[in-house]
């Protein structure tokens, strides 16, 4: 035991002066760095430099298992609970991160301070679960900012009519009470929807969370204890329903969860969506999208409080029984690096390092491209009202427990209050048998 | 002196022994004996912790639970019978073919050459709202709205129910037309020298004649559908709303997705019972059902 602690240290050590350093070439000759990647059309333009890794350091990155990271989550519990954990890098999630106990690396210890300073502090925060950062950032913050057809906008006819059946103006909405009249105003089922929202799994309780926080509510005490079923809870979750009757989402929605959203809004036939920033270039994208050339990108409407802003990151951490973590903690740098993020956020991703960060801002100004300057500007805005999930291992199994009570009350097997007390009754007992209180 | 021997039967028996303990009784006792504790995929510590009945006395009293298996009886039911009724029809009609009756069979066999995973894609495809195949013959023969197949309470059940109808009909028809081809022919012949009808001949000949081979395909058929999961997972997961949610799409979310495998094996332990019925019921209908033909029952 002593012998593998000492190990340990002196791995350890060894890193911190690697990381310190860039790989010196032939330096991990030999050495096969397994890992266990998400997966995604996104990823691969990142994935597709790890040969320039291999080729400056003699390692090879053998990649054992890429999946969604739903999959790669179910694989990596069956890995913790069968101690099949050698494997070296894998990737990780904010929201996912609480759970795998002891899983993951201490990167305080294996990556040099300057090195850490170098990426947005709040990504920083938010990857470090009980004072150990458990991996470094691969994308910004996600938060989802409200994607909208411009020529729903540009019609005078349909203008007038808005104004005067709800009084107000028709223009890019910016509460979700007008989000709400306009989605049931431009709905025209089953060819054309106003909205859609995801609807199952994390992803509604997600969106429910982030609802509940703009209107004035929360998902947890500070005890762990659930209170969303609260009057702000109550309002967040009627709007969900309202739209569902109105018919102002496709009858699907509650089956819909990422991709179904994305593909649905690039259809063309979806007026209003709130979606992430990834999707920005494929909806703009002709070859993707039919809605291309008409999408206009508005920083998240509000709530009767605040902005929505539920976010969440992507990250690379290193496993505690790696053989070889020198060599996995700079596959992990490189995955991140500075060269990494400026490759990967040309395709529309949000860096996590404030030089490449700067570095886009200004590049959009000076150039031509007047929808990627217009997104920055929304995501920027968008950003400043992030918020994380609650920092506890319970969280994606609370989600279980509530996603299927927001789908009752959603298609009407029961009223919000009914629903919302039920779940909010289970979460209870599971935060109870957790020991929280 | 003499070596105390092992007896011979048992010398022999020992590699079935041990392959059997290997791959059937420890895991079967392992997860047994997790279902007495709180363990969790996450925190292999849980696994030595002895919680008693606690899991047991969660999942009687958990209203979820027994709607799950409520539902997966229903679900059996339907399956089971409708099965049945398609199967009988096929196999008849195939047992009067006499051209191609080989290349027919093996194309009757395609649907259960699939992965069930695959077919649940397939229906999900073919049942989605918006760009599904049946909403989209609908609406090009007038009928304006989009049917939420996979939302709808009744609807989403119908759609997993034809899914699973669609893929193991099969079963049954093979079965039937094996039982078919191993009926003698006297009975038939006397039967039409007597001038009985069609019907007749069907209901008091045939079809006693058939019964056994139709509850062996009922007792397989109950166990795989008790087990239902791959069709289920991929077309609804189980929603919304829990409206379909069976046994095994709650029992893997538990141990999988929740990573509490020791609650999940309890409830394993519990569906069980819905097996162990079905396959009581089954095999005393098979006696009654070979005793009636003059066969040992």
């Amino acid at each position: 035991m002593k012998k593998t602690n000492l190990l340990k240290v002196l791995l350890a050590s060894s890193a911190i002066v690697a990381a310190g350093e860039s790989a010196t070439a032939g330096m991990y000759d030999g050495v096969t760095i397994e890992a266990k990647l998400i997966g995604g059309q996104q990823y691969e333009g990142l994935y597709g430099r790890i040969a320039e890794w291999e080729a400056e350091t003699g390692a090879k990155v053998d990649i054992i298992s890429k999946k969604s990271h739903f999959e790669i989550d179910k694989e990596i519990k069956s890995d913790m609970a069968a101690g099949t954990t050698s494997w070296c890098v894998g990737s990780n999630h904010s929201s996912f991160a609480p759970q795998y106990e002891g899983l993951y690396a201490n990167l305080n210890d294996l990556v040099s301070a300057e090195t850490i300073a170098e990426f947005v502090q709040g990504n920083i925060n938010a990857s470090t679960v009980g004072g150990e950062l458990l991996m470094l950032p691969r994308a910004q913050f996600d938060v989802s900012v409200l994607y909208y057809l411009k020529s729903n906008y540009e019609d005078a006819d349909k203008a007038a009519a808005f104004k005067a059946e709800y009084g107000y103006n028709l223009a890019v909405p910016d509460t979700w009470d007008q989000v709400k009249d306009q989605a049931i105003f431009f709905a025209d089922p089953p060819n054309f929807y106003g909205t859609q929202y995801a609807g199952k799994d994390e992803a509604i309780v997600g969106r429910f969370y982030e609802m509940v926080v703009a209107e004035g509510g929360n998902y947890l005490d500070e005890n762990k204890k659930p209170i969303f079923n609260s009057d702000a809870g109550q309002r967040a979750l009627q709007w969900f329903v309202d739209l569902y009757e109105a018919k102002a989402v496709p009858a699907g929605t509650t089956s819909y969860v990422w991709d179904d959203l994305g593909q649905g809004f690039a259809s063309g036939t979806v007026a209003l969506n709130l979606d992430w920033p990834g999707w920005a270039g494929f909806f703009n994208d002709p070859e993707s999208s039919k809605a291309a050339g008409n999408v206009g990108v508005a920083v998240q409407p509000m709530g009767t409080v605040t902005r929505t802003g539920w976010s969440g990151h992507h990250g690379f951490s290193v496993t505690n029984d790696c053989a070889n973590k020198e060599a996995a903690v700079s596959l992990v740098n490189f995955l991140t690096s500075e060269e990494s993020q400026l490759a990967e956020s040309a395709g529309g991703s949000l860096p996590t390092r404030t030089a490449v960060w700067e570095a886009n801002v200004a590049a959009a100004k000076a150039g031509d491209d007047a929808f990627r300057a217009e997104s920055l500007e929304a995501f920027a805005e968008g950003a400043k009202f992030a918020f994380a999930v609650p920092p506890i291992p319970e969280w994606g199994e609370t989600t279980n427990i509530v996603f299927p009570e927001l789908q009752a009350a959603i298609v009407g097997d029961k009223t919000v209050k009914e629903a919302l007390d039920d779940a909010a009754a289970a979460v209870d007992e599971l935060m109870r048998e957790s020991g929280y209180y | 002196m003499t070596r105390r021997r092992l007896p011979e039967w048992f010398v022999l028996l020992l590699p079935a022994i041990v392959v059997i303990a290997a791959v059937v009784l420890i895991p079967l006792v392992f997860s047994l004996y997790s279902s007495f504790t709180p363990y969790k995929l996450t925190r292999p510590a849980t696994l030595w912790k002895w919680v008693g009945t606690y899991n047991y006395e969660k999942i009687l009293s958990d209203g979820k639970f027994w709607a799950a298996f409520g539902r997966t009886v229903l679900f059996l039911t339907i399956v089971l019978n409708l099965e049945l009724l398609l199967g009988l029809g096929i196999a008849l009609m195939m047992n009067k073919v006499t051209w191609g009756q080989r290349s027919l069979r093996t194309i009757l066999m395609f649907p259960m050459m699939f992965s069930p995973i695959l077919v649940g894609f397939q229906f999900k495809f073919i049942f989605n709202d918006n760009i599904g195949l049946v909403n989209n013959v609908l609406q090009s023969m007038g009928y304006n709205a989009a049917l939420p197949w996979l939302v709808d309470g009744k609807l989403a059940m119908f759609s997993i129910i034809f899914a699973e109808v669609w893929m193991s009909t099969p079963v049954f028809a093979i079965l039937i037309l094996a039982g078919l081809f191993a009926m003698p022919r006297d009975p038939l012949e006397a039967a039409k020298v007597d001038g009985c009808t069609p019907i007749q001949t069907f209901r008091h000949i045939t079809l006693p004649f058939l019964m056994p081979f139709i509850y062996i395909a009922m007792t397989i058929r109950s166990l795989d559908v008790a087990r239902a999961y791959d069709i289920v997972q991929i077309m609804t997961g189980g929603g919304p709303a829990r409206r379909t949610e069976l046994l095994w799409t709650l029992m893997s979310r538990t141990g999988y997705v929740d990573s509490r495998m020791g609650l999940a094996n309890a409830m394993g332990y519990v569906s069980i019972i819905l097996s162990i019925l079905f396959t009581i019921y089954f095999f005393r209908k098979l006696s009654a059902a070979r005793a009636q033909i003059g066969m040992a029952g």
